[in-house]
């Protein structure tokens, strides 16, 4: 079954006389449970399409269904609600709220998510369980980016969504922070949609997604993908 | 190019600028407005007393001085010049109106200055120089002929001119009133020769001279023109300074009121401008680190990045100045108008506004101070290398604070604690929020407190202490004891004595009573209603201050024109419009002072015409001259509450729109996670509403404490006692609270266009 689904779906922005098709007609439909990557080169629209998925962003035009619900129609409250009970977002940036401690940025999941898992189980599984009562300057960058994951996951979300979320970390932080978002999403029965610019990260995919110029290139199918230790990093 | 930043900056953070530029403008404003008005009151009431030749000694005689007397005084070292004088209040033939009759022999001294008619002529013998006030009030005009009397002499002739005189600047009938009514008493001149011609020979014979008054012009102090004096005339007499002149002692407390207020509410509002220029500049210097940097990694010089900053600070400066300066003038004129309550109770004629000299320098003080506010932010943005410089602002790191280990803290809600580590790191804004909200609850609590204050004050010593319709005036020189007891008799009145007496060196009124129909009551310091007892002499709260006296003292004195001391004990102090000491008759009796009726209170409506009554006051005459001291006492209350209401708003918006912007990354995150608009807003509010709480917990107190120095300071000689109605509590927490509640609001909307995918795009 198809978790999400895009029909016809557009993003267009206006600046003044100039129109910027950020997603042109796009139809998209996507498992449930898959691991899938999304390719492109700059500006072609990536950010954009999960933006849309995430109930950040509405589209122009067409409809966005996730599980069966159609997003694109929600009103702000609504799309709060979404937000809180079905995505988990984890960007470049790591976002985290300063003046709050590890665990803090954690639990604070808890007041909006209407299913939570337990914050410290989810900083454990990220390998942070000796930093949970630390503030987000005192750790790394790696580190920061493994709270904004365990934040995303113990919401216990549907669709994880990941928006270069190793771009500011060196190669090897990056290849071990994408080894666990892998294996969560994949023991915990995610669907998970990552945008990246490293094609190796796509080798691993089940789906494999290009977007160019605000359209669909291709969307993929891999029948066999590696695991993370099969890749040559 | 720069300059081109210079606007957009300026655009972009213009609720900032907007608000800094408020409160420099608010700040000077106050401050220039009150300076105004206490130097424009003290330029303009100089003027009059120099044009009137205001005498700066009055020499008393029951008996009158004669012109070998004047001559004796005139002869002292350092008299400039002197003058017989005389001031008596008459009646209005036909009306129930009283002029103070006055003749000055010599009009250099305490003359006139003429507003409309004839120049004065000190040979006419049927001109009247009337207050004009007193002529605008009762439509009488020039040429209009009048008689005046006074027992059985009458005076008639006609208006030849409008004046005004600085012996009569604030133009009060008695001690009792505390605003002149021109409705009912003026002043009017008229020349020796006149007078001359109205008193009948054989009468003067009797009386011996007119003059009761020798007024002087001299640079002498008052201790020594005292002993020159007495020296001169032979025996003590009653000398009063111009400082113990009402129309010297109280046009000098409203500038000595002024002077006290500028150096009270502007310090508040500048104070506050400068913190809020303080935390503003260094926020925005802080948030264009990173383009501070730009500029010098392209090559622009420090010099020039300090200049372009430090203009914003300028800028910000020169406008609130001028803005404030039209603030400051207009609150000045405000206050200070020929047609305000003011111009009710100083009669001058030139009302002309000036700002003392120093104001200007301290405004220039305040543009070079805000300047290096500006230029100070920056350069501690510019420290070190070009790539430091280009490094974004980071604020102090996080570290855990004591109280955090405490299991409350740890049970707390995460925007509980995410409000909390938030005021603890930012100090400075939560600092400046307390900071306006104490300020808004000072100004509220201390404007209306000012009011319930008043209130009381009236309602006491007014409706209370005052339980007769009419007080008879009564001539106590020339009628006998007896003569006065069976007037009161037959008034079914109380009545009173007055003398003037000394204690050590200083001039003071002997009250002596005799109340059996409770027409008077005696208030004391805690401003109950307390009888007299025959226990002793009550003294007035000043002179017990003054002499340090409390119950069960003892104290001396010793009536004027005689040798005899007596000493008694203080049977209590009381808060009194005079300043004197109080006895009741059976104790005056008893110590054998001699006195005579000068005053009967009664509430009859008829009374008979009797040659020794000299005048009636009606107590709703002593009511509505109050209305215009209400007046404005109600408009400086409105300006209060409106300054605390603009510098409430000003100072929690100016922040609040600095902290949203400060946590607009944060918020974007939350709202990335899930959380409504709305839960945000409440976030954001509560904090407001934390501050607000401590802040006018702070606030109360304090304005408690600013109204009771302002009491001290200000009001001395009223005696008052400071009293807080509830309502004032009520208006005034309401009122702060709402202030935060609907500016906590406005900003906590702005949530709603929090661009998430913006907001997250940039780097951290
Ligand atoms: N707020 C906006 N206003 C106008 N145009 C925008 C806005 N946001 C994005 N765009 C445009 O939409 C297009 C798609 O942007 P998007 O951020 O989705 O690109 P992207 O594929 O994520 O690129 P990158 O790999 O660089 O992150 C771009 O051409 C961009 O210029
Ligand atoms: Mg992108």
């Amino acid at each position: 079954m198809a978790i999400v689904e895009l029909k016809d779906v557009s993003r267009v922005y206006r600046n003044g006389e100039h129109e910027q098709r950020a997603l042109d007609h796009v139809n998209l439909s996507l498992e449930e449970g898959k691991f899938i990557v999304v390719l492109g080169p700059s500006g072609a629209g990536k950010s954009t399409l999960l933006n849309l998925l995430g109930g950040l962003d509405s589209p122009t035009e067409g409809t966005v269904t996730v599980n069966g619900r159609d997003i694109s129609t929600l009103t702000p409250n609504e799309l709060a609600e979404y937000r809180a009970a079905s995505v988990g977002f984890v960007f470049q940036s790591y976002n985290l709220i300063p003046t709050l401690t590890v665990i803090e940025n954690v639990a604070l999941v808890k007041e909006i998510a209407p299913n939570p898992l337990s914050s410290h189980d989810m900083l454990k599984a990220v390998g942070l369980a000796d930093h949970i009562h630390q503030f987000p300057s005192e750790l790394s960058g790696g580190e920061q980016q493994r709270v904004s994951i365990a934040r995303a996951l113990a919401k216990n979300p549907h669709i994880l969504l990941c928006d270069e979320p190793t771009g500011a970390l060196d190669s090897q932080t990056g290849v071990m922070v994408l080894g666990l978002l892998l294996s969560m999403a994949r023991d915990m029965g995610k669907t998970i949609i990552i945008v990246t610019h490293n094609q190796n990260i796509a080798k691993m995919a089940d789906t494999v997604i290009r977007v160019k110029n605000g359209r669909i290139e291709y969307c993929r199918n891999q029948e066999h993908p590696l695991s993370v230790e099969e890749v040559d990093w | 190019m720069l300059l081109k930043k210079l606007f957009r900056t300026l655009w972009q953070y213009k609720a900032q600028f907007i608000s800094m530029i408020i409160m420099v403008a608010l700040g000077v404003g106050v401050f220039l407005g009150f300076n105004v008005e206490w130097y424009s009151l003290e330029v303009n009431t100089k003027e009059i007393y120099d044009a009137t030749g205001f005498a700066d000694y009055r020499v008393y005689s029951d008996k009158g001085f004669s012109e070998t007397e004047l001559e004796a005084v005139k002869a002292i070292q350092g008299v400039e010049d002197a003058t017989r004088f005389l001031s008596l209040n008459v009646s209005v033939k036909d009306d129930t109106d009283t002029l103070a009759l006055t003749v000055s022999e010599n009009m250099n001294v305490s003359g006139i200055l003429l507003m409309a008619g004839e120049e004065y002529d000190e040979t006419d013998t049927e001109g009247f120089w009337l207050s004009d006030s007193y002529a605008a009030a009762n439509g009488i005009g020039l040429g209009d002929s009048m008689t005046l009397t006074y027992q059985t002499i009458s005076v008639s002739g006609t208006v030849k001119g409008l004046v005004k005189s600085s012996e009569y600047l604030i133009c009060l009938p008695d001690s009792n009133q505390m605003m002149p009514d021109y409705s009912s008493y003026g002043f009017v001149y008229i020349s020796p020769a006149m007078l001359d011609q109205a008193i009948p020979s054989l009468y003067r014979k009797l009386m011996g001279s007119l003059y009761h008054q020798i007024n002087v012009k001299s640079d002498l102090d008052k201790a020594a023109f005292v002993e020159q004096a007495d020296k001169a005339l032979g025996s003590t007499r009653l000398i009063l300074s111009k400082a113990e002149t009402v129309s010297w002692a109280e046009a000098q407390g409203e500038v000595n009121e002024g002077k006290t207020m500028a150096s009270i509410l502007p310090v508040l509002f500048l104070a506050i401008a400068i913190l809020t220029m303080v935390t503003t500049m260094h926020r925005i210097t802080a948030s264009e680190k990173t383009q501070i940097g730009t500029f010098k990694a392209l090559g622009f010089k420090d010099r020039r990045i300090l200049v372009h900053y430090s203009a914003y600070a300028l800028i910000i400066g020169l406008i609130g100045t001028a803005l404030g300066i039209g603030v400051g003038y207009w609150l000045g004129w405000y206050i200070m108008n020929p047609y305000g309550a003011m111009a009710t109770y100083i009669d001058m004629p030139s009302w002309s506004l000036h700002a003392p000299r120093f104001t200007w320098y301290v405004l220039a003080g305040i543009n070079v101070f805000l300047t290096l506010i500006g230029f100070l932010s920056v350069r501690r943005m510019l420290a070190g290398t070009a790539a430091d410089a280009l490094r974004p602002y980071t604020p102090k790191r996080m570290r855990h604070l004591r109280f955090e280990e405490t299991k409350r803290f740890k049970a707390l809600g995460f925007g509980t604690k995410w409000n909390l580590r938030d005021c603890v790191r930012h100090k400075a804004r939560s600092l400046m929020t307390l900071f306006g909200i104490v300020g808004c609850m000072v100004l509220l609590v201390g404007g209306m407190g000012m009011k319930d204050t008043m209130d009381s004050f009236l309602d006491v010593f007014y409706g209370q202490a005052i339980n007769y319709a009419t007080r008879v005036n009564h001539d106590s020189e020339n009628a006998s004891l007896e003569e006065g007891k069976a007037l009161a008799e037959r008034l079914k009145g109380d009545w009173a004595a007055s003398r003037a007496i000394q204690i050590g060196d200083k001039g003071y009124a002997l009250e002596i009573y005799s109340v059996t129909h409770d027409k008077v009551r005696f208030v004391d310091t805690d401003m109950r209603i307390v009888p007299l007892t025959d226990e002793g002499a009550y003294v007035c709260a000043r002179i017990a201050r003054d002499f340090g006296l409390t119950p069960g003292d003892t104290l001396t004195f010793s009536p004027y024109d005689s040798d005899e001391h007596y000493t008694v004990p203080v049977a209590g102090v009381l808060d009194s419009m005079t300043e004197g000491i109080f006895m009741t008759e059976a104790y005056a009796a008893r110590i054998g002072v001699s006195y005579t009726v000068s005053c009967v209170f009664t509430d009859e409506t008829d009374i008979p015409e009797d040659a020794h009554i000299l005048n009636r006051q009606s107590k709703q005459s002593i009511m509505d001259s109050f209305d215009t001291f209400m007046d404005l006492m109600n408009k400086m209350v409105l300006l209060l509450v409106l300054a605390a209401v603009v510098l409430g708003i000003v100072v929690l918006y100016n922040l609040g729109v600095m902290s949203y912007t400060e946590r607009y990354r944060e918020m974007a995150t939350l709202k990335v996670v899930g959380f409504k608009d709305s839960k945000i807003g409440r976030l954001l509010i509560s904090q407001n509403l934390w501050l607000t709480v401590i802040g006018i917990l702070i606030g109360l107190p304090a304005g408690v404490g600013v109204l009771q120095y302002l009491l001290t300071a200000l009001a001395s000689e009223y005696e008052l006692k400071l009293t807080l109605g509830a309502p004032t509590y009520l208006v005034s927490v309401l009122l702060t609270f709402g202030v935060s509640l609907i500016v906590g609001l406005m900003v906590a909307r702005k949530n709603r266009r929090i661009d998430m995918v913006a907001a997250l795009k940039t780097e951290e």
